[in-house]
């Protein structure tokens, strides 16, 4: 057994990118995020579904890096999508300056405000990062009641500007465009980086801390840079869903989507950043499109997250994987092709 | 074959509660060298690796390497040049070989927070991480890996203490501390990591090897470290160590201690 094989050979025929099962994913995805756009439409309805998957899209993937990946749990998401929010509403209301400002505000913002409360729980177990950011979510949750000058207390802040975009205004469905591409972008980014040297060492330092700090990168800094990027993520949601909405209110944004954040990569499979897109997708559609169910989507989320972690404890997407390879398993046994090594 | 110091330590100690497990250690290794640690269960083999690659704080003494201080936790002293593997493998098992592997040879780019804000971008740009990949070939074909594309959780332990070692091998140390890599591996096993342990002690390594098996530690090593109950008891030629009073009186002696020769 001296041959060493890293990769798997592609069918020959097409040019190596072509074939490649990453240009698959990546155009794959961008056909289906399409096929989104088409669907909303012009339909007010769909545009605000459509909206409301993008930010819970956004929201699970800011949770996906740091805690399915690292393994940190931070519980402070509602937090992190309200002040992108709030950074809409305060730059679209009070300032000139054009929206993405906000966007970037919010982000960097939130990105700190992750790594301060993980820097403080360092030296603690797990347990305190996610009891303190828990507390932070709830005080934050009553800051913004509180602080109305800033804020706009219980009203909120209204009558938000919309998104310009090279001199004009971006309509509504311009805007769907947008927001469905920058989440596609992001979802291709992270899935890009998880199986990167960077996403290696990051799922490492979630099973084998003490090999990662052993070879050379340091846990603690880790944890934060995946704690920072993934609040930033959240944020942008945040900051995407109140450009749409031009509106905000501390009830725009409530602790239950915590549990959301949660769920959904877990409901839609944690082998990758796309089951954190399909988690989302689902719990808009058993939330609010399946009329049948008006009152009790949450209810049903509740009961479809606890029935696929029993059934499939790796997601939709790692289900319908295991399936196609047991497929293709079959498939190659039964026709052991002459032609196999044809193209080495 | 020895040349220049290394590695440094005067003075080691460990305590747990009122006992020491480490109790005023000093050794020194030199640059091309593989520096034998033996002794029966509880002498503090393991406690006096992780004092030197910082998974725990020495209560006292001092390490240097190549004359500068080495101190902080084991991130810091990997970036000196320290690798270590571990006596009960630690290795992530959903990720494949070829992945864990590539741990140890990207760390060095990840190192510091402008290296992981590095390391995220360019994941993002280029996940293959094809720069690395020679290392990953080289230290794999060394230790006769096979497939790369394999998840480790489907290993062998044998085969896990490979990837263990392959993964330090991929850091490029100057200092290397396995602790007990061949528990687990077969023959073959064996062989593959004593020809990998000889190749990068000639190319000026520096090698501390924790062993039960005082016959494959003999047959590689050029000194060794006898510890009994956290001292040294003896410091010298392999030969002579295997003929000395100390010798048989740790393992064959009426101490009480467990014997595991």
């Amino acid at each position: 057994m001296n041959a060493v094989s890293t990769t798997r050979k592609a069918p020959p025929g097409l040019p190596g990118w072509a074939r490649s099962a990453e240009t698959g994913r990546v155009l794959g995805t961008l056909a289906l995020t399409l096929g989104v756009i088409a669907w909303a439409g012009g339909d007010l309805f769909r545009q605000d579904l459509a909206f409301l998957g993008a930010t819970y899209a956004l929201l699970a993937l800011g949770m996906y890096l740091p805690f399915n990946l690292a393994g940190t749990l931070s519980l402070a998401y509602s937090a992190y999508v309200a002040i992108g929010g709030y950074a809409v509403g305060l730059v679209g209301t009070k300032t000139g300056w054009p929206l993405p400002v906000a966007y970037l505000l919010g982000a960097l913002a939130s990105a700190a405000l992750a790594v301060v409360l993980g820097f403080a729980t360092r030296r603690l177990s797990g347990f305190y990062l996610a009891a303190v950011t828990m507390l932070f979510g709830v005080a934050f949750q009553s800051f913004l009641l509180d602080a109305k000058d800033i804020t706009g207390g219980a009203v909120g802040i209204g009558s938000i500007r919309p998104l310009t975009f090279f001199g004009g205004e971006l309509d509504r469905h311009g805007f769907i465009v947008l927001t469905l591409l920058i989440v596609w972008l992001v979802a291709v980014a992270i899935d890009r980086i998880r199986r990167s040297p960077f996403g290696v060492t990051l799922q490492s330092s979630r099973d084998v801390p003490a090999a990662v700090e052993a070879a050379g990168v340091g846990v603690p800094a880790l944890r934060l840079v995946a704690l920072g990027v993934g609040a930033a993520i959240a944020s942008l949601g945040g900051g995407l869903f109140t450009t749409a909405n031009q509106t905000i209110g501390p009830d725009t944004f409530t602790l239950s989507l915590v549990m959301l954040a949660i769920f959904m990569p877990l409901l839609g499979g944690q082998g990758s950043a796309w089951g954190a897109v399909l988690g989302a997708v689902l719990v808009v559609e058993l939330t609010f499109n399946l009329q049948i169910f008006e009152r009790s989507g949450s209810l049903i989320f509740g009961v479809a997250v606890l029935a696929v972690l029993l059934i499939a404890p790796r997601g939709i997407l790692g289900y319908t994987g295991q399936a196609a390879r047991f497929l293709r398993e079959r498939l190659t046994r039964t026709s052991r092709t002459p032609t196999e090594g044809a193209g080495r | 074959m020895t040349g220049t110091v290394l590695l440094e330590g005067t003075g080691l100690g460990k305590s747990y509660g009122g006992v020491r497990a480490v109790d005023g250690v000093s050794l020194r290794l030199s640059a091309g060298e593989v520096l034998g640690l033996i002794g029966p269960n509880g002498a503090g083999k393991t406690t006096l690796v992780d004092l030197l690659d910082g998974a725990q704080p020495a209560d006292q003494g001092t390490l240097s390497i190549r004359g500068r201080k080495l101190t902080g936790p084991p991130s810091r002293r990997a970036r000196s040049g320290l690798a270590r593997t571990f006596q009960h493998p630690h290795l992530a098992l959903d990720l494949t070989v070829r992945e864990n592997i590539l741990l140890g040879a990207a760390a060095p780019a990840l190192a510091g927070v402008g290296g992981l804000l590095r390391g995220l971008a360019a994941g993002a740009v280029r996940p293959a991480g094809k720069r690395f990949d020679a290392v990953v070939r080289q230290v794999a074909q060394a230790l006769e890996l096979g497939d790369l594309g394999r998840r480790c959780g489907d290993l062998t332990l044998g085969e896990q203490r490979l990837v263990e070692v392959a993964r330090a091998l991929a850091q490029r140390p100057s200092v290397l501390l396995l602790d007990e890599p061949f528990a687990g591996a077969d023959a073959a096993g064996i062989t593959a990591i004593a020809d990998a342990v000889r190749a990068v002690r000639a190319e000026g390594c520096g090698i501390i090897l924790v062993d039960h098996n005082v016959d494959v530690v003999a047959s590689l090593v050029d000194r060794i470290l006898l510890l009994r109950t956290g001292t040294v008891v003896f410091d010298g030629d392999p030969a002579e160590c295997m003929a000395s009073a100390e010798m048989q009186d740790v393992y064959f002696g009426t101490g009480g201690e467990n014997v595991v020769a």
